[in-house]
């Protein structure tokens, strides 16, 4: 299935913990050399759903083909195209960064390829300096970059990369993104599972997940015109979102830097001193869950 | 089974295994520190044993049984009781554990050429102890009927000879305990560091997070049960050359059989609880819950074996549970082998019990490891 430029094919995933609905029917799509957002609060179900594209857990109902492969009937298919970084970076502390890489490399390849691969993410990873401490040592950030080198050292076309910034300073976080585009250039479909809303905008595309449930689906900008052309925005002076909440045609209010910005219905009039403002991805993600949440009331 | 997967798997294992201080303090410690503390402490040689004496005759023949009773410090008479009943008190205070009585009128009754029975109470709550006892006190008595036997002859009164008992303890004639213990305890040790290292090996990546990655992988259940088995082979196996050479130097264990034969037993035994500790630890979620799982094996293990307690003396069902036991397969091969040096011929059977065993367990632990989760 080398042709098919659909690497990741998700047709209704549902996984129950007990009575607990984890992931409700989720479909989507990831595309070759694409970086797809999963974005959604915690508990919302991506650890469960990167899990069951990963093939160690098994959906409850529904299935997934990972580059051609079904995650329900061939498992082990699947494991062997794909790369995955767990929500807790995976490192052996007692091991360095160079024997972490290749006990993972090992699992895939074997001799010289699996050699030349170490040396290859070392560099690509910019690990090179720290190639022989141990990973124990390693700082949140470095110990992040190890995760993920692991998780492409043997150079997979999906790897499915599990919150790989939460708890990182703003520039770790950024260099982890620049390090995942420079392996989607190569060719790798990256699955990125986050709950900053603004890191969904260096996605191509996003799905947005909340409850289980696959809410939203689209590139950003796809978004955030979806909701300009429901809501309107202003930044309106003040310091007392709550004076906003419950008037009439205001959605919601709440405190923005020096000044208050409120969500009002398309044919609500606009304040007196307010400035019109584009909606961001934050606002896409909490019009998106109220949205949500009002439907589950009805 | 892709062998550079396997060696991926060991090596890993043996890195974190050397730089992990706790775990090779463990490793090296503690097999030593057992067998020196089961040696010295299991000691079934005793000495001292106090008796009380309750002698009606008191003459010349019951001060010579008393000076045979002490000979070699076996016995120390701590007690002279005036009853039978006194004589029961002491036992029963644990002021006395053995209580004999002579009775009135010895050396006429054996000048008569009448036989004489001397009554021996024996405290029975500890049957290895009531055994040692026994055996001591027919000792004591089997040196005295031999003189009272040489001396009627000397005085020539030609008459048929007493029986004197002499018991004798086959392969130990010294009673060293410790010969007769180290096999079992290398067992015990080789269980222990086996069942609970691996035991600890595969719940310890659970822990750490780090299974989800592994299981993530391509590699395979039987690459990784291999794998993780392979270092702590080679540990047990060094830890037992240790423990042989510590008791070989230290408690003097005779080596009379075979070593290779020794060796290949240890193999199969090592490698039959090393599997044992890959299923508890593919079922166990905490290093907790793995310890308890190991010791529900272990103890068993060491109680069911015959090392502390004679299976003959077990009940009927639990002597048909120690056929589930493989320390007890290897206890009877490894005394076979190390005390009366028999060989496969006389030894085939456990030795085919433990076969068993070991390939059950390992295709149990491979097929216990799945790569799921939950
Ligand atoms: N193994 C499990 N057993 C029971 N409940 C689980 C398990 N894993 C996850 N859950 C529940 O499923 C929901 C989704 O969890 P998760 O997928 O980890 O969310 P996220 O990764 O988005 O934070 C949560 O309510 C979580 O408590
Ligand atoms: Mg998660």
């Amino acid at each position: 299935m080398s042709g098919d430029r659909t690497k990741v094919r998700a047709k209704g995933l549902e996984r129950r913990f007990g009575h607990l609905l984890a992931v409700a029917g989720v479909s989507f799509e990831v595309y070759e050399g694409e970086v797809f957002g999963l974005l959604g609060p915690n508990g919302a179900g991506k650890t469960t759903l990167v899990r069951m594209l990963s093939g160690v857990l098994t959906p409850t109902t529904g299935d997934a083909t990972v580059d051609g492969a079904s995650v329900v009937r061939e498992p082990e298919r699947v494991k062997a195209r794909i790369g995955y970084a767990t929500q807790e970076a995976s490192v052996y502390p007692f091991l360095t960064v160079r024997e972490n890489l290749e006990f993972r490399a090992a699992m895939y390849l074997e001799g010289p390829p699996a050699l030349d691969a170490v040396e290859d993410a070392l560099a690509r990873f910019d690990l090179g300096g720290v190639a022989d401490r141990r990973a124990g040592e390693l700082s949140g950030g470095w110990r992040q970059r190890l995760s993920l080198a692991q998780a492409v050292v043997h150079r997979p076309r999906v790897a499915f990369l599990d919150e790989p910034t939460t708890g990182l300073d703003p520039l770790a976080r950024r260099a982890v993104w620049d390090l995942v585009y420079a392996e989607a250039a190569r060719g790798m479909s990256a699955l990125v599972t986050t709950h900053y809303m603004d890191e969904a905008e260096r996605c191509h595309r996003v799905g947005l997940i909340y409850g289980g449930r696959r809410v939203a689906l689209g590139t950003p900008q796809e978004l955030k015109a979806a909701v300009a052309a429901r809501y309107r925005f202003y930044r309106v002076p003040g310091a007392d979102p709550a004076d906003w909440r419950g008037r009439a045609g205001v959605v919601d209010a709440w405190q923005r830097g020096g000044a208050v910005r409120i969500v009002l219905e398309p044919d609500a009039p606009a304040p007196a001193n307010a400035t019109p403002e584009e909606p961001t991805m934050e606002d896409v993600f909490v019009l998106k869950i109220r949205e949500e949440d009002a439907h589950a009331l009805v | 089974m892709r062998w550079s997967r396997v060696r991926a798997v060991a090596k890993k294992e043996m890195l974190e295994l050397r730089r992990d201080p706790i775990l090779l303090r463990v490793i090296r410690v503690l097999p030593v520190a057992m067998l020196l503390l089961f040696g010295y402490a299991v000691n079934f040689n005793l000495k001292h044993i106090p008796l009380a004496l309750l002698d009606r005759a008191d003459d010349r023949i019951s001060r010579t049984l008393v000076r045979e009773l002490e000979k070699d410090d076996k016995f120390e008479v701590v007690a002279r009781a005036e009853s039978e009943e006194e004589l029961k008190r002491l036992i029963d205070r644990q002021q006395a554990r053995v209580g004999l009585v002579v009775p009135a009128g010895l050396l006429e009754r054996i000048r008569a050429g009448k036989g004489v029975r001397l009554r021996a109470l024996v405290d029975g709550s500890d049957p290895t102890f009531a055994f040692q006892v026994q055996v001591g006190l027919q000792k004591a008595v089997g040196r005295l009927n031999a003189r009272l036997v040489a001396a009627r002859m000397l005085a020539g009164e030609a008459q048929p000879l007493p029986l004197a008992l002499e018991p004798e303890l086959l392969y130990n004639p010294e009673a060293n305990t410790a010969a007769f213990m180290v096999p079992g305890i290398v067992g015990i040790i080789l269980t222990q560091i086996a069942v609970i290292l691996t035991g600890l090996a595969i719940v310890r990546e659970k822990e750490t997070r780090m299974l989800e990655s592994l299981i993530a992988t391509p590699v395979r259940p039987g690459e990784l049960v291999v794998g993780k088995v392979l270092p702590y082979l080679v540990i047990a196996f060094a830890d037992t050359l240790l423990v042989l050479w510590v008791g070989y130097v230290v408690f003097a264990v005779p080596m009379r059989g075979s070593l290779v034969l020794l060796l290949l037993l240890i193999f199969l035994f090592v490698l039959g609880s090393l599997a044992v500790g890959i299923v508890v630890s593919a079922r166990a979620r905490t290093q907790i819950q793995a310890i308890f799982g190991t010791l529900v094996y272990y103890l068993p293990s060491i109680f069911l074996s015959g090392l502390f307690f004679p299976i003959e003396g077990m009940p009927r069902v639990l002597q048909a549970v120690t056929y589930l036991i493989p320390l007890r397969y290897f206890l009877e091969a490894a005394r076979g082998v190390m005390l009366r040096g028999v060989g496969l011929d006389v030894l085939y059977a456990p030795f085919a019990a433990l076969v068993v065993f070991t390939a059950l367990m390992l295709a149990l632990a491979t097929m216990s490891f799945r790569k799921r989760l939950l």
